[in-house]
């Protein structure tokens, strides 16, 4: 990923999509919304709502309360041994991961997956320090180390086929590498573990942040994520401060929730609860454990009310594998590593209107993402506030969509709002029309509607209603 | 004086129109769950092990002395084990572990050795510090009798399970391992389907997983 | 007493559907409604304000109360988008508490799509129609998920003499249209409308149904372009046809 964030042109990427990416994509999201179906049917809907409701409602007590918890989790880390900084943008994050790798001279830094580290752009900074960042979730390793970003933030490395795999393997790693899943898992263990004992610094995420105890939560399958916990002298933990959640027994709702939504399993094979390092020298473990409470603009997504549930986000993708634009574009279109639904109402908030405008508009306002989110996250309702934002601007933004089509809609509302204007309006339109129906349908339209009839006819205005019951009834039916 | 801290805690409370150190509402019932109900303890460790094996983890009921260590020359056997690391905890050496695997000519590399060495050995074996029967999920805590990494790096990764340790549900796992330092919960051996979709197992973490009930 | 229905005719569906309004107005009549016409309206809003123009979307919002309030009785609708638009977000446009808000939130509790009006109002589901053809029926997303309208389209299709409804892969997948999504992301817009032709011609079905008039430009177009013989029909067209039609 590029470190500067460039304006996110959505139309541009959806009309650079690779053409066997569709295909890719909706075989993944299939995959994972049959699991998921399966599960929720063994705990029966009635059961799952429940569930849904307690996880909106532990989530949004906790990020109303954010700022209790986080100087709860604080003074427990802190207690447990661990470090603590609070990082207010990307650049500030950076520079705190610079600077403990820089007093630990390290070299050589394993990473878990983790959204908040590609948010701030973190890898490349530490190269750019001359220090080796080795992503160590597989599907992360492999996009790695073919230089592009996650295509989805569960199975970053879906869309490749295990011949492309086999050939970057190849390519990249030097090794005889045949295009088999099992063998090209065991190649990455075998090389990554090297990796693992070597390294001076392990990083992290953290699906939750557990206030009471200050323990961070990780959620994986692979045991990448205890590896990079586990194995290096130093772990430092980049946690967004959206993922603090007062107590464990908040845990009992969301880790229900979690995996079943992700990829339909009941639990992921590894959670990790970490409080600090290592209580005692005689434990294996990491010498020092750090974490770095990351803002970078989640202080303002909470300033809007109508906005702030989208931190509510546990990050299970299940919104990304229902949605039917995301199943037709796939994750790259969006220009940032979070994408679908989520990703568009985190990163519009996150980057602002100048540069991520047009991503609020990349849905249909279809709703199965609001059906489908496991805590209940309002996302069509955000989106039409954050449309607003684009438009008209709002109390945290100013309007940022080009004059004419600000004037465009004030025009049109004029004539639809005047009765005789609408009606002279349809009028006109049916004899204007002419010239371009054929069968009650027009196939080439001027622009800006040949944007419509470049995939399908448009319909023949055909309005006569009014007459027709004036007809029937006469000029003064009583209404 | 942390610059940063003051600042994104001062631009919280500004959002919530709150003065600093202002206390938390209590948490709302509807936030809550309770626990699941947990059936007969032949129920629940039946399911257990279904579950377990579901994830494809290996289980076996172990009766007696004679037969863990007859259990223990299979294994080793099977997964070819020639440097073992071990939990030192009370119920590992009252089964003996070590000593077993020793006569089977496995040598035992403590887990504060050399990393390196620790992650040559084929086979780790720990105890088990509660059991969640609705998940296959084995809970684990750390402390110098119960190093991490012999459930982590080891390619086998053997559970030897007391049926006392079953609870419930998380609620009541959580209650004992709060306090604790570190906990994971692990429900089967570790998997990816990162290339195509297709299920692997044996990542990073363990490839397989065995679970041994002692009775 | 005659039930008394004003009708809210749709902009979508004044221009382009205008037969589905004379069904629809005959079925009413036939069922013992007695059906008014407000003249003065044109359009709720609903475009504007799903693309943000929220002023232009009050201003509009603030004609159309006006234009309805005038009047008593529900207010029926062949389209599941503008109801959802009267019912969940005409409140948003006004301050809680304030006379504007008050009427929204009243005319919001009479006004009914179509479906839910004969099935949950009128309490029927067998109309007297008979259309014997294979019918897939696409669910229009906001009349899905907005107003919670699963089985009543289904219930009152499968009351029809002779009609078999066949299954549609993908019933609930978002057609593509999406009002302004369809010109602004217009590739994005063609792949979704591509696959819910793909799916409706992998059914054998004659007509696709479905009931919101957005959701009929789209699929009866694509259908149209794929030169496919599979004909996208409103509801309502399907309702009034055979031994019931007037």
């Amino acid at each position: 990923m590029t470190q500067t964030p460039a304006t996110i042109d959505f139309r541009r990427n959806t009309q650079q999509v690779p053409l066997q990416m569709p295909a890719a994509v909706q075989k993944a999201t299939a995959k994972f919304l049959g699991t998921r179906a399966a599960v929720v049917d063994a705990l029966g809907n009635e059961y799952w709502q429940v569930l849904r409701q307690a996880g909106h409602d532990i989530r949004l007590h906790a990020i109303t309360y954010i700022d209790h918890y986080l100087a709860q989790a604080e003074q427990a880390v802190t207690r447990a041994g661990g470090q603590v900084h609070w990082a207010r943008d990307a650049e500030e994050a950076r520079r705190i991961l610079l600077d403990i790798a820089a007093r630990h001279r390290v070299k050589l830094a394993v990473k878990g997956k983790s959204m908040a580290t590609e948010e701030i752009g973190l890898n490349h900074a530490l190269q750019a320090a001359g220090i080796r960042v080795l992503e160590t979730d597989l599907g992360e390793y492999i996009v790695q180390l073919k230089g592009v970003g996650p295509a989805h933030i569960v199975v970053p490395a879906f869309h490749l086929s295990k011949e492309e795999i086999a050939a970057l393997f190849r390519d990249k790693l030097g090794v005889d590498a045949p295009a088999e899943a099992e063998k090209l898992t065991q190649i990455a263990r075998m090389k990554l573990r090297e990796e693992f004992l070597a390294a001076e610094m392990g990083i992290s995420g953290g699906n939750f942040l557990v206030a009471e105890t200050g323990t961070i939560v990780t959620v994986t399958n692979e045991g990448n994520g205890r590896m990079c916990t586990t194995v290096p002298p130093v772990h430092v933990a980049v946690v967004g401060i959206d993922k603090v959640v007062p107590d464990w027994e908040s845990l009992t709702v969301l880790l229900k929730l979690l995996a079943r939504s992700a990829t339909g399993q009941k639990l992921s094979c590894y959670t990790q609860f970490i409080s600090g390092p290592p209580r005692s020298e005689a434990e294996t473990g990491p010498r020092e454990m750090h974490l770095v409470l990351l803002d970078n603009g989640r202080t303002r997504i909470l300033q809007t009310p109508e906005c702030r549930e989208t931190l509510l986000c546990i990050r299970c993708g299940a919104c990304l594998n229902i949605c039917p634009v995301y199943n037709n574009v796939g994750g790259y279109a969006y220009g940032y590593p979070i994408s679908g639904p989520t990703g568009v109402i985190f990163a519009s908030q996150i980057l602002g209107p100048k540069l991520a405008g047009t991503l609020p508009f990349a849905s249909t306002l279809c709703g199965a993402c609001n059906d489908i989110c496991p805590v209940k996250i309002p996302i069509t309702r955000i989106l039409l506030h954050l449309r607003r934002r684009v438009v008209e601007g709002d109390e945290s933004e100013p309007a940022t969509a080009p004059v004419s089509l600000r004037l465009g809609a004030w025009v049109g509302a004029l004539a639809l709002g005047s009765t005789g204007l609408y009606r002279l309006g349809s009028k006109l339109l049916r004899r204007l029309q002419a010239p371009f129906v054929s069968g009650g349908w027009m196939a080439d339209l001027p622009a800006p509607l040949n944007r419509w009839t470049m995939s399908r006819p448009f319909p023949a205005f055909a309005a006569d209603f009014r007459q027709w019951w004036r007809g029937r009834y006469g000029k003064a039916r009583p209404e | 004086m942390n610059r940063a801290r003051e600042d994104i805690l001062g631009k919280l409370q500004a959002a919530y129109g709150r003065r600093p150190g202002a206390p938390a509402a209590s948490i709302p019932p509807a936030a809550r769950i309770a626990p699941r109900r947990p059936a007969g303890p032949e129920a629940e460790l039946a399911q257990l092990l279904t579950e377990i094996e579901r994830l494809s983890g290996v289980t076996r009921r172990v009766a007696n002395q004679e037969a863990l260590r007859a259990a223990f020359a299979e294994l080793v056997r099977a997964e070819g084990v020639k440097r073992a690391t071990c939990w030192t905890t009370p119920d590992l050496e009252a089964w003996g572990v070590a000593a077993t695997l020793q006569a089977l000519g496995v040598e035992i590399v403590p887990a504060h050795a050399d990393k390196q060495r620790v992650a040559s050995c084929e086979l780790g074996v720990t105890g088990v510090d509660a059991a969640l029967p609705e998940t296959g999920t084995l809970v684990l805590t750390s402390s110098p009798e119960r190093p991490r990494v012999a459930s982590l790096l080891p390619r086998v990764h053997l559970a030897l399970l007391r049926p006392a340790v079953l609870r419930p549900d998380l609620h009541q796992v959580f209650a004992e391992t709060r306090e604790a330092g570190y906990t994971v919960l692990i429900s089967g051996p570790s998997r990816t389907a990162d290339i195509e979709l297709t299920l692997t197992l044996g990542v990073h973490g363990p490839k397989s997983l065995y679970v041994w009930v002692m009775e | 007493m005659a039930i008394k229905a004003q009708l809210f005719i749709t902009c979508l569906a004044e221009q382009f559907f205008p037969d589905v309004l004379k069904r629809m107005v005959g079925l009413l009549e036939r069922l013992g409604v007695q059906v008014g016409f407000p003249e003065e309206q044109t359009c709720c809003g609903q475009p504007f304000f799903n693309s943000g123009y929220r002023s232009q979307a009050r201003d509009l919002a603030v004609k159309w109360l006006k234009v309805f309030g005038r009047t008593d009785g529900f207010i029926v609708s062949p389209s599941g988008s503008c109801v959802d638009m009267v019912h969940h977000h005409f409140p948003q446009l006004f301050p809680p508490g304030s006379p504007k808000h008050r009427r929204a939130v009243d005319a919001a509790a009479r006004t009914f799509e179509f479906t839910q009006f004969l099935v949950h109002q009128l309490k029927v589901t067998d109309v007297g129609a008979r259309f014997p053809h294979k019918v897939a029926y696409h669910a229009s997303c906001h009349l899905l998920r907005g107003l919670s309208a699963r089985e009543e389209p289904k219930a009152l299709l499968q009351a029809v003499e002779g009609l078999e409804l066949v299954p549609l892969p993908g019933e609930e997948t978002c057609c593509g249209f999406g009002g302004s999504f369809s010109v602004i992301y217009p590739e994005v817009s063609k792949a979704m409308m591509e696959a819910k032709v793909r799916a409706i011609e992998s059914t054998g079905a004659e007509v696709v149904a479905a009931g919101d008039a957005g959701c009929i430009m789209n699929i009866a177009g694509g259908l149209q372009k794929a030169g496919s013989p599979v004909r996208a029909m409103h509801l309502i067209e399907i309702l009034t046809a055979g031994k019931g039609a007037s």
